[in-house]
């Protein structure tokens, strides 16, 4: 099932199965990001005053021009650097604020990286089933992995990271969601099945 | 030329020579003072941010006591204007001295000038030195100080956030706690934290917000104490090396390791507010831990197993060791210690055949022990089996010489394996034929026929009682001193004749009394006990027993055909009823009944009780309307004419009081509440409209102090009215006001004070005390008196007078927003509630907070506040 080609799509076809697993890690990763941000604010009393404008991401930006294959190469760049961050993330934060007993925070915060890295699998996989997999890994070249030095500013970075990381999950969810794969041909089919059916009763 | 002389003979000038004296003394001072209090010359400051310390030093010459003036230079605020004595360095030859700053000294720039002194005497001023702050319009970002700082619990520490150039300071928060600011200069604002508390891991965070709620900047302030090490320990695993342990309050138990032995240590913990020490020593040979024992193996046999282990390090074989073995058997545990040198082997003996087992090992030092070492990992094996032991077996022989062999089924550890079959053999010893059987493990009896063998005996043995005790059926029988042969105790239902379900237990020699007790007992049935001697000869009979458990009734009669059981209480029986006959008894018939409480007395019961209630209700009517006057006075005395300071009571006049701003309260009772509808009205002043114009009008929050009106009121019976502004109804409320009893005493603030006062023109300005109910409607302000003053008083029960006094708090309501709440906490005014939100009147503690907490309570709570906003 999984090698299914659906015909009619912009650019090369995607695995079903692969696009339904990672939509489904990606929201779980958008709900263990709310929870790691939640933690965060309250670890910190931050409020929701606090300012972390101004995005750390630098990829090319979204058009409707782009095919399945740039959409998710946009994509996998994006949450590449993601983790790229979320890892000097954490290890600045051990490295500077680190040293006492973990807890619910830092192990959501490991949750949060792991299952990052299971969506860039995924996303990996998928852009090698779009034709991608002859292009070089996505360059991580420019992107500002030190962060500040002063505490309080390295604590904004951080919150900034964590915010980064959930904005480009729910952009993996609907990007994701909108690929002309053959999930949302079988979704519209079997909608239309039980229209049908129930219409007949 | 001014010519002095001296004329001797002549009499002197005593005014003159005391102005020369004069003057000259005042010359000689003047010119030693310009020698001493030079003006201080060159000026130099130098700075510690860290500790927030501002060095000082000048030239001054040999003066040694100076004034010293710091400002803050943008707002030329003192911050420090004191006279300090200073001596010259003799290492720079300047006048040094240090100040320390409450602010961190970025905050804000800082002008430093200093004079001599000498007694009253002064030099001029030195020039201005300015030490610039952070605050500078050429550093436009937001700042804040001190950066990323470690202070011990219990400080205070002075934060101050420099907002960026454009930008309106909003407020500095410590964590959640948004603090009181001070302001040093255009830009900077600082705070002060006292008695700062433990910070988590990460700090608290100083955070400066803008004006917009915007985050400026901040810093992070770490709160802790100095290092507290603890269980600081060293030991040895591999005999070679030291591994060293400590624990720190705030973090997991941490341990290093050093290659040699050194014997002595020294642990120095320090972070930036102090430093502590701690010191171990110890021969290597004290602190040895032995590693956990690897690879382990076993040898099993039936009985015994030998266990077998390996050290990791070659330095264990000539170590004398005490080695723990823990064996685990079907959940038991059970530990044996061996010892040795260089221990790898134990033999584990005692154990059973074909049986499971796990084992794990540990180890000390034998000698010196310091500690047992770690558990091993389990290492499991199985005993091998052998021949099962003999079956406890006995023989039950019918009337008829047929019967059969019985045996009890062996035990999993008895079987000592797996069971294959039984084997049974049944010979004569008169004879040399043997019959052999050999039959599957599960079966537990086999029938024999020796009417061929047997030869006839008599069994016509009296029948002793066995006695039932709780520790079973007491047997005790007679000892013959020359035997010592064993017993056999044997039992079974009395009724059974044929083949029956013996039991039996095998006692041994010498005794001569037996408790039996089995789970198969049960009451009313008959048991026969039998005692045979055990021996290598055939079992002889030597006693018989019968014995119930429980002895049920037994009707001596057997024409009888009843039997009376008395006392019984409620509940279900069953009873049974066996025949017996010479052979024994059936099985008898049951029957079951329930005993039901009697119903009747119940009945009976009530209806005595409602009797009995019904005399003591026409009793007490009675005595009531006997006792009536008494009553009245008792429970509803008249109320006395109240005492009121001046006039006003009867004059109908309204009570003026001013609020302050934003007050414009009504404070109705609410008529639901009081059926005597007396009632404390307070109304707004309204704008002197003759034409009532403004009398409809919203209500209107204005900077101009609004007038209230307190009326003593009777509210009529009609649901809340419109207002009117008819001067005709207003009076006829006023006239009913005259003749309440209400007392007002002022209120008075801490900070002001607020008096109601007595309007004694009453309409003067055209205001009538008059019952507005519209406002209920259109605005939901009218209230009942309900504030948290300290002697507020209001008892409906009383209908005493209601007394204001020292107001302490108070919500206001807000006017534009009928219905909702803008509580406000205003010293000095009237506690408006939002009548739909007021329960009845009730006294209240003074916490103005709790009140604050109780009144959003009440407001949640009431039905009629969610009605209002549906």
């Amino acid at each position: 099932m999984a090698a299914r080609r659906t015909r009619g799509m912009t650019g090369p076809d995607v695995s079903r199965s692969t696009v339904a697993r990672a939509v489904s890690i990606a929201e779980q990763l958008r709900y263990e990001c709310s929870i790691l941000l939640e933690l965060y604010r309250e670890k910190e009393s931050f409020t929701a005053d606090v300012l972390v404008d101004g995005r750390l991401v630098s990829v090319a930006p979204p058009s409707s021009q782009l095919d399945t294959r740039d959409k998710l190469w946009r994509l996998h760049s994006a949450l590449m650097q993601c983790r790229s961050l979320l890892e000097r993330a954490i290890a600045r934060e051990e490295e500077e604020l680190g040293g006492g007993k973990k807890g619910d925070y830092e192990t959501q915060r490991k949750m949060v990286k792991d299952r990052l890295s299971y969506l860039l699998i995924c996303t990996g996989e998928l852009l090698k089933t779009a034709g991608g997999a002859a292009l070089l890994t996505p360059s991580l070249e420019g992107l500002e992995l030190d962060g500040p030095t002063a505490l309080f500013e390295l604590k904004l970075w951080v919150y900034r990271i964590f915010k980064e990381v959930d904005y480009w999950t729910k952009t993996a969810i609907t990007t994701l969601e909108a690929l002309p794969s053959v999930i949302a041909k079988e979704r519209v089919m079997t909608s239309r099945v039980r229209t049908t059916r129930s219409t007949r009763r | 030329m001014p010519h002095l002389s001296v004329n001797p003979s002549s009499k002197p000038n005593c005014s003159t020579v005391w102005l020369i004296s004069v003057l000259l003394g005042l010359l000689a001072v003047h010119t030693n003072a310009n020698d001493v209090l030079t003006v201080p010359q060159q000026v130099s400051l130098s700075t510690n941010m860290d500790s927030q310390q501002l060095s000082i030093s000048w030239l001054a010459g040999a003066a040694t006591t100076f004034d010293l003036m710091i400002l803050r230079t943008e707002l030329n605020e003192n911050v420090f204007y004191e006279t300090v004595s200073v001596m010259v360095s003799q290492l720079s030859g300047r006048h040094e001295w240090n100040w320390t700053s409450v602010e961190p000294l970025q905050c804000t720039s800082l002008s430093i000038k200093i004079r001599s002194r000498e007694g009253q005497s002064t030099s001029e001023w030195s020039n201005t030195e300015i030490l610039q702050g952070s605050d500078l319009p050429s550093e436009e970002e937001c700042q804040v100080f001190p950066l990323d700082r470690v202070v011990p619990v219990g400080a205070n520490t002075t934060f101050c956030c420099i907002v960026k150039e454009g930008n309106q300071f909003g407020s500095i928060n410590y964590g959640k706690t948004v603090m009181n600011t001070t302001r040093l200069s255009r830009r900077s604002y600082a705070t002060t934290v006292v008695n700062q508390g433990l910070s988590g891991s990460s700090g608290t965070n100083v955070v400066c917000y803008n004006n917009f709620k915007g985050t400026e900047n901040g810093v992070v302030v770490f709160v802790g104490y100095p290092p507290l090490p603890s269980d600081f320990v060293c030991e040895t695993h591999d005999l070679t090396s030291a591994d060293i342990y400590f624990e720190l309050v705030t973090e997991p138990k941490k341990e290093c390791r050093v290659d040699h032995w050194e014997g002595n240590w020294t642990l120095v913990v320090v972070n930036p507010l102090g430093q502590y020490s701690l010191t171990d020593s110890a021969e290597l040979s004290h602190r040895v831990t032995p590693v956990a024992p690897e690879n382990l193996t076993s040898v099993a046999h039936a009985t015994n197993a030998t266990v077998l282990w390996q050290w990791k390090y070659d330095g264990y074989s000539s170590l004398a060791l005490v080695c723990q073995v823990e064996l685990t058997s079907q959940g038991y545990k059970t530990n044996h210690t061996f010892s040795g040198v260089g221990l790898r082997a134990v033999v584990l003996p005692d154990l059973y055949p074909y049986e499971d087992y796990s084992v794990q090992v540990r180890c000390g030092a034998q000698q010196n022990f310091w500690k047992w070492g770690s558990w091993s990992e389990t290492m499991s094996f199985k005993t091998s089996s052998i021949v099962p032991e003999a079956p406890d077996m006995w023989v039950w022989m019918n009337k008829d010489y047929t019967g059969q062999v019985i045996w009890k089924p062996l035990t999993r550890r008895q079987s000592r394996g797996l069971m294959t079959g039984y084997e049974v053999t049944l010979w004569s010893p008169e004879e040399s034929l043997q019959h052999t059987e050999i039959l599957p493990p599960d079966t537990f009896a086999v029938p024999v026929n020796l009417t061929q063998m047997a030869t006839a005996s008599s069994d016509n043995m009296v029948m002793a009682t066995a006695v039932y005790t709780d520790s079973g059926f007491f047997l005790f029988w007679q000892s013959d001193v020359n035997t010592t042969c064993a017993y056999v105790v044997e039992w079974h239902n009395a009724s059974c004749k044929w083949n029956c379900p013996v039991d039996w237990i095998k006692v041994a020699p010498g005794n001569t009394n037996v408790s039996i007790e089995s789970a198969n007992f049960q009451p009313g049935v008959r048991y026969d006990f039998s005692l045979y001697s055990s021996s290598s000869e055939a079992p002889e009979l030597l006693q018989r027993w019968q014995g119930y458990m429980q002895e049920l009734a037994n009707l001596s009669d057997p024409g009888s055909r009843s039997y009376t059981v008395k006392s019984l209480s409620e509940g279900s029986y069953k009873f049974t009823v066996k025949a017996y006959t010479s052979a024994g008894e059936d099985t008898g018939a049951t029957a079951s009944i329930m005993l039901e409480p009697f119903t009747d007395w119940l009945i009976l019961e009530i209806l005595a009780s409602l009797g009995v209630t019904a005399l003591f209700l026409v009793i007490v009517t009675f005595l009531c309307y006997k006792k009536r006057k008494w009553v009245k006075k008792a429970f509803y005395p008249d109320i006395p004419e109240p005492k009121l300071p001046g006039d006003w009571s009867r004059s109908q006049a309204p009570l003026d009081v001013k609020p302050p701003h934003h007050s414009l309260v009504h404070m109705v009772e609410r008529p639901e509440w009081d059926s005597s509808k007396e009632a404390l009205v307070v109304i707004p002043e309204e704008d002197e409209d003759e034409d009532g114009q403004g009398i409809g009008d919203e209500l209107v929050d204005t900077d101009e102090p609004t007038s209230l009106r307190y009326y003593n009121q009777v509210v009529d019976e009609r649901p809340i009215r419109p207002r009117y502004p008819d001067s005709s109804d207003s009076s006829a409320s006023s006239l009913d006001s005259a003749r309440t009893d209400v007392t007002y005493t002022g209120i008075q603030t801490s900070g002001s004070s607020f008096v109601f006062q007595l309007d004694p023109q009453g309409s003067s300005e055209g205001h009538q005390p008059q019952a507005d109910p519209s406002s209920v409607q259109e605005e939901g302000e009218v209230t009942g008196p309900r504030c948290n003053l300290e002697s507020l008083v209001m008892t409906r029960a009383q209908r005493h007078p209601i007394l204001f006094q020292s107001p302490r708090l108070l919500v206001a309501t807000n006017p534009r927003a009928p219905g909702k709440w803008t509580p406000r906490w205003t010293m000095g005014k009237v506690a408006a509630v939002h009548p739909l939100l007021v329960p009845p009147p009730q006294l209240l503690p003074l916490s103005s907070s709790s009140l604050m907490e109780r009144i959003i309570q009440r407001r949640n709570d009431s039905p009629h506040h969610q009605q209002q906003h549906g």
